[in-house]
């Protein structure tokens, strides 16, 4: 009786053996690392020139007019032609070579950017490459203190960046940072020479509320909060700039404010809403962070009159505002018909004043 | 009559409130003038490294290449340590008692005027030396806004320079290149020293009018 597990087993366990040792020989095949446009001439290991052999790119066979003997020629190639290259002896299908071929460029030079957000703790520099190389690169930076070599460790995350902290305020030497990047092809590198006021740059201010002011219909309250990562704003405090534009216009309103994480607008145009953000920079030196995320509100708006007429007929109970509001029904404009709780404040206090002056003249 | 009365006391009820400040001690309105004179410290050293940064390009320019080249970073020579370095460490800073740390400015700036005013002697265009003695003048006034906040806080003022650091119409230095160094470097620490000093008279506003107060209260016997 046959049984069908075990032979089952037995072919899933010879084809995973297969596959694990394809790869093993290609993890042990050397990479060969070629510019974009470049001439490549594979070698068959040690065969000689005559031999008779097959080529194959990622398992295809290549055809017979690449060939120059039994050398492969690859004519200016290009990224696709990246990948798994061997060459087998014509009748016994030995492996005699195989190569990983990589197709990439030379690294151009960097773009690397600096900066304190965190001042006085220290500093941090990130990088990039302005174009991919396509092939594994690495970074190395070095910061250079007048005469004393420094240490950027680097972030886990992002990985092209590193930081410093300062062991000295107020330097009058300025801070050399190079950065140098390397790959198979070549290498580049790019350097930053700076004053350690020059790079402050703090973080946008955090948490920007704007709320409308009740009974204010031209007013928006905005407030804020300084930068989480600006570690001491005691000594070190930063000023804020603020604008401002109704959603209708393009054209921004500024405040500048040297203290304090609140401001009242009070030029508001009614009922149109704003859309406001914020931007911070240390008081003395350095440069404004950029703009912080932003809020949109809408100055106060009284209720529309109309509503509450339709609301006194649907009223059961009478508000104490029922017998306040004039009905635009009735003459608004009789000169004898001032309505409104403020008219009957307005003789109360008279009253008193004239109280108050007989008190102290009589 | 009453009416009289009446007046009398209005009137002053409004005198008391309109001078209380003086009233108590008259210390009292030194201590507040103290806060008010950080101040004012505070915004003449914002206003000399307005006026430093002018006269720092007109200077650098007339020393010529590589003086006035925004790269230039030349090293730390030995003899540029004779005038007085801003920088310090972090720690050190914060821990900085108010003495110290005015102590600390009064100091530098005193030099620095010493070595500007032996500058402004030596110098070639009338234009240099218009600018120089124009800001010789208002670092003049800023130590002496320095010396005024540590006397109304009771603190002694530094010693002047035990000498004149350079003797008039003495060399200055060995040869042409390394004068125009030493002028270089001196510009260099007096605007970093004025950058350093508005952070110095933050951390003194935020501390010293109300601790101040206090302190004097008590030795009074209040």
């Amino acid at each position: 009786m046959a049984n069908p597990v075990p032979s089952a087993c037995c072919v899933v366990l010879a084809a995973v053996v297969m596959v694990y040792a394809q790869r093993q020989s290609q993890q042990d095949s050397p990479v060969q690392y070629e510019r974009v446009g470049a001439d490549v001439t594979m070698k068959c290991g040690s065969m000689d020139w005559d031999a008779a052999v097959t080529w194959t790119a990622n398992g295809t066979d290549i055809d017979e007019s690449h060939l120059n003997g039994s050398y492969l020629i690859l004519k200016n190639v290009d990224l696709s032609q990246s990948g798994q290259y061997a060459c087998y002896e014509g009748s016994s299908w030995h492996l005699k070579y195989q190569t990983s071929l990589r197709v990439g460029t030379p690294p151009k030079e960097p773009v690397l950017m600096c900066r304190s957000n965190n001042y006085p703790k220290g500093f941090y520099c990130s990088w990039h490459l302005p174009t991919p190389t396509y092939i594994p690169n690495t970074f190395n930076i070095s910061v250079i203190h007048g005469t004393k070599d420094m240490v950027c460790e680097k972030d886990a995350i992002p990985k092209n960046r590193c930081h410093i902290r300062y062991l000295q305020l107020f330097s009058t030497v300025k801070y050399k940072v190079t950065l140098t990047v390397t790959n198979a092809l070549g290498k580049n590198f790019t350097t930053l020479t700076f004053d350690e006021f020059a790079i402050v740059k703090p973080d946008p201010p955090e948490s920007v509320v704007a709320k409308p002011v009740p009974n204010n219909p031209r007013r928006l309250e905005v407030s804020w909060q300084n930068p989480s990562s600006w570690p001491d704003p005691d000594s070190f405090p930063l000023k804020f700039f603020l604008r401002y534009r109704p959603l209708i216009l393009d054209q921004w309103q500024h405040v500048e404010l040297s203290d304090g994480t609140s401001h009242t607008i009070t030029d508001a145009y009614a009922g149109k809403e704003y859309i406001i953000q914020v931007a911070a920079k240390d008081n003395d030196i350095g440069t404004w962070s950029d703009w912080s995320v932003a809020v949109h509100a809408t100055p106060w708006t009284e209720e529309p009159k109309h509503l509450t007429t339709e609301a006194q007929i649907t009223e059961t109970t009478s508000a104490s505002t029922s017998s306040f509001m004039a009905p635009p029904t009735t003459k608004i404009c009789d000169k004898g018909a001032v309505v409104g709780s403020g008219a009957v404040a307005v003789c109360w206090t008279a009253g008193l004043v004239v109280a108050a002056y007989s008190v102290l003249f009589i | 009559s009453p009416t009289g009365d009446s007046w009398g006391i209005f009137t002053f009820l409004c005198a008391a409130l309109c001078n209380l400040p003086a009233l108590p001690a008259l210390n009292c309105s030194e201590e507040l003038g103290a806060g008010q004179s950080i101040q004012q410290t505070y915004d003449l050293t914002r206003y000399l490294e307005h006026q430093l940064r002018t006269l720092a390009g007109t200077y650098l320019n007339y020393l010529g290449p590589p003086f006035n080249e925004p790269d230039f970073n030349p090293p730390r020579l030995a003899r540029a340590e004779r005038v007085p370095s801003a920088t310090v460490d972090l720690d050190l800073w914060r821990g900085l008692t108010d003495n110290a740390r005015l102590a600390a400015n009064y100091r530098a700036y005193s030099r620095l005027l010493c070595y500007l005013r032996v500058l402004d002697r030596q110098v070639g265009t009338a234009e240099l030396r218009h600018r120089l003695a124009h800001f010789c003048a208002s670092l003049q006034g800023l130590v002496l806004s320095i010396g005024g906040v540590m006397s109304s806080l009771g603190y002694p003022l530094p010693a002047g320079p035990a000498a004149p650091p350079v003797p008039p119409g003495a060399p200055t230095a060995p040869n042409d290149f390394l004068k125009k160094m030493d002028d270089f470097w001196l510009l260099k620490e007096l605007q970093t020293w004025l950058w350093r000093s508005a952070k110095d008279f933050n951390r003194l506003k935020k501390k010293v009018p109300p601790a101040v107060v206090t302190l004097r209260l008590e030795a009074r016997g209040f």
